[in-house]
């Protein structure tokens, strides 16, 4: 049976998501997309499969606090799985307001929608001249930034070089793996947006995590990126036991986070992602002979703090 | 042991399928959004193909009467689909979903359910109230056996309905999601699927509380066998039978029969009379295993496809299931025999 992807895209009210959805749709692709929207009616688009969805978002009863699922999602994709015919991929546009986590964290605890599904990629629309002034007064603004794979910094023809470029720097202090795209009424090559792969254990050996310098963090801001590296093999018992109680203890304030880990007495490369709680982890491939095996880990997250992260880390190599 | 299966191949999802109070026909409803209405007994015959919904059909009830069922699409309509008959639309709501429909053969009601409202219609399809006021969407609904209440199972536990006077809904309130809702028949318990891997439940008498957990995955489907003494549920390697009596389910260790021996059971279908289930499994195997211990017949091989929907004749010769690749089958099975009924 195959597995379908799902793309979800956020960003604040008018940055232009819509504009992006209906020029995935519209270009000579020839693929059928299933679409979910919010706010179902108000805007037009040209797609026969449109499902308005409400938004729901239900907390697990299973003991982990900031686990929460989007229960309309979860309804409305097996509803779509028993159309005959069915379609290539499903795109899920969610509400300026919409916070990404219980979306992304649909996909990893449902087993029906995580078995005949997979969530492909978050991209997040941004408008370039009003996201500076977002990310200050709006935290489902920063969650938007720091969930995304892709940030499409749009209408950047209404503001100039120098906006553009403090943003792409705002926007690395927040989240160093997102790619970041700019657009002009959301024109982007759809190999950009689709087919990205990006909770995928096997993509993230190809991370490239973009960072600045500590000191570029000039913006007093809560969601940074923090980038942990490791020359020394880790020791499984320490990491497991330091990554676990991370996540127990900072779950809620750990957006994202991925990293290429390197654990003695193994010759494969271990591969950690997730979101907030919920990680996913495999031992993939062996370490290319005579390269450096350095472990790297990078955490997208709130208030997190960089030394204690570092001296965990470093901790797990020493035992 | 079969005496000869009888397999038509859809190609699409069979959702669910029901057998009509009189036990004359079974219909599937599928995702093609047609009906398939079987005749068990008449094995010359391939099964009607009623067009009831522009997508897919989502749910399916038998009515109240002893011919026709009920059926709700992602079209938003709510059919009539009867042997002989053309279906008919006894609602519409226009960019909604139908998922969840029941009807109760006391007063002939028919209930519907569109987002977080249900519909209760009277037995010739005229709207008779709305029940509006659920905190999320209805996720599943069902009649009490004597047609006096409808439960309606949503986000944060049930809302219990009187169907005869309007007014706000008892609740029975448990964190989680609900969505399954199947009553006892002597309508002394509800019981709900949830969104975690187990079950909940409620003692209407004294609503104490029953938690069934410890599944490894969500629990799909759940049935009560003859005279509610065992509550069947799929969601494990083998069928989980929860005992209602002798006190229990509390304090008592649920009967596990015989398994297919891999897999996860998605759905099941306990005999009408005998102390059999019947299990369909995750990689499309069908087995009917026996209450008492003894070796569980496989009568399906696995295809690789998940069952998707189970249902014995109203006389318990025939066994009836479906895939989600469209595999459906009708099955005789003898009453005495590989079953070990009697």
């Amino acid at each position: 049976m195959s597995v379908i992807p799902v793309t979800v895209l956020t960003g604040y009210l008018g940055a232009g998501k819509t504009t992006l959805l209906n020029r995935i749709l519209s270009e000579p692709h020839g693929k059928r997309f299933a679409v979910i929207v919010n706010e179902f009616g108000e805007i037009g688009i040209d797609n026969e499969l449109v499902v308005g969805a409400d938004e729901e978002v239900f907390e697990m009863n299973n003991g982990c606090i900031c686990c929460t699922v989007r229960g309309d999602l979860i309804r409305i994709i097996n509803g779509l799985l028993k159309r005959k015919g069915g379609f290539d991929g499903i795109l899920i546009e969610t509400t300026g307001l919409a916070d990404p986590a219980p979306v992304a964290q649909t996909f990893f605890v449902d087993p029906d929608v995580s078995t005949r599904t997979r969530l492909d990629a978050i991209v997040t629309v941004a408008d370039a001249g009003h996201l500076e002034r977002r990310l200050d007064d709006s935290h489902e603004a920063q969650e938007q930034v720091a969930f995304a794979d892709v940030v499409l910094l749009n209408k950047t023809d209404l503001v100039d070089e120098a906006v553009l470029a403090a943003l792409e720097r705002r926007i690395r202090t927040m989240n160093p793996f997102a790619r970041i795209v700019r657009t002009q009424r959301c024109a982007v090559p759809l190999d950009h947006v689709l087919g990205l792969g990006a909770f995928d254990l096997d993509r993230v050996l190809a991370m490239e995590p973009d960072f600045l310098g500590e000191d570029d963090h000039e913006h007093d801001q809560s969601v940074t990126g923090v980038s942990l590296s490791e020359d020394r093999p880790l020791d499984p018992a320490a990491f497991d036991l330091w990554f676990r109680t991370l996540i127990n203890v900072r779950g809620t304030d750990l957006l994202r986070y991925k990293g290429i880990l390197s654990l003695r007495g193994s010759n494969r490369r271990t591969v950690v992602q997730g979101v907030h709680m919920l990680a996913d982890s495999g031992n993939l491939s062996p370490w290319p002979e005579g390269a450096p095996r350095t472990s790297r880990f990078v955490l997208i997250g709130r208030n997190l703090d960089a030394d204690a992260l570092r001296a965990g880390f470093a901790a797990c190599a020493a035992s | 042991m079969s005496v000869r299966e009888r397999r038509w191949d859809t190609d699409a999802y069979v959702v669910a399928l029901a057998v009509n109070r009189a036990g004359s026909h079974a219909a599937a409803a599928l995702g093609d959004g047609t009906v398939r209405l079987i005749d068990p007994a008449d094995d010359g015959a391939p099964p009607a193909v009623v067009a009831a919904h522009g997508g897919a059909c989502l749910a399916l009830a038998r009515d109240g009467d002893g011919a026709g069922f009920l059926s709700g699409g992602d079209d938003g309509r709510l059919c009539r689909i009867a042997p002989g008959r053309a279906p008919e639309t006894l609602a519409e709501v226009p960019g909604r979903w139908i998922e969840h429909v029941d009807a109760e053969p006391h007063g002939g009601l028919r209930a519907f359910a569109a987002g977080r409202q249900v519909h209760l219609l009277d037995p010739a399809g005229r709207p008779r109230e709305t029940m509006a006021d659920h905190p999320a969407t209805v996720a599943g609904l069902a009649f009490s056996p004597n047609g006096k209440r409808l439960a309606v199972a949503r986000y944060g536990g049930v809302s219990l309905w009187w169907t005869a006077r309007p007014g706000p809904p008892a609740t029975l309130e448990w964190k989680g999601s609900h969505l399954g809702v199947l009553w006892h028949p002597e309508g002394t318990h509800v019981m709900t699927t949830l969104q975690e891997n187990g079950l909940h439940g409620w003692r209407l008498r004294d609503r104490a509380d029953l938690m069934m957990s410890g599944y490894p995955t969500k629990v799909r489907s759940m049935a009560w066998t003859a005279r509610g003494r065992h509550l069947a549920t799929g969601g494990a390697e083998s069928v989980v039978c929860w005992p209602f009596f002798g006190g229990g389910p509390w304090d008592r260790a649920p009967l596990q029969p015989a398994g297919a021996g891999a897999g996860l059971v998605t759905a099941v279908a306990p005999h009408p009379r005998e102390p059999v289930v019947a299990a369909g499994y995750d990689d499309g195997t069908v087995i009917i295993t026996p209450l008492d211990g003894t070796a569980a017949v496989a009568v399906a091989r696995p295809e690789g496809a998940p069952v998707s929907a189970l249902a014995w004749s109203g006389d318990g010769r025939y066994l009836l299931f479906g895939t989600e690749a469209g595999r459906l089958s009708c099955l005789p099975v003898p009453a005495r025999g590989p079953t070990g009924g009697g």
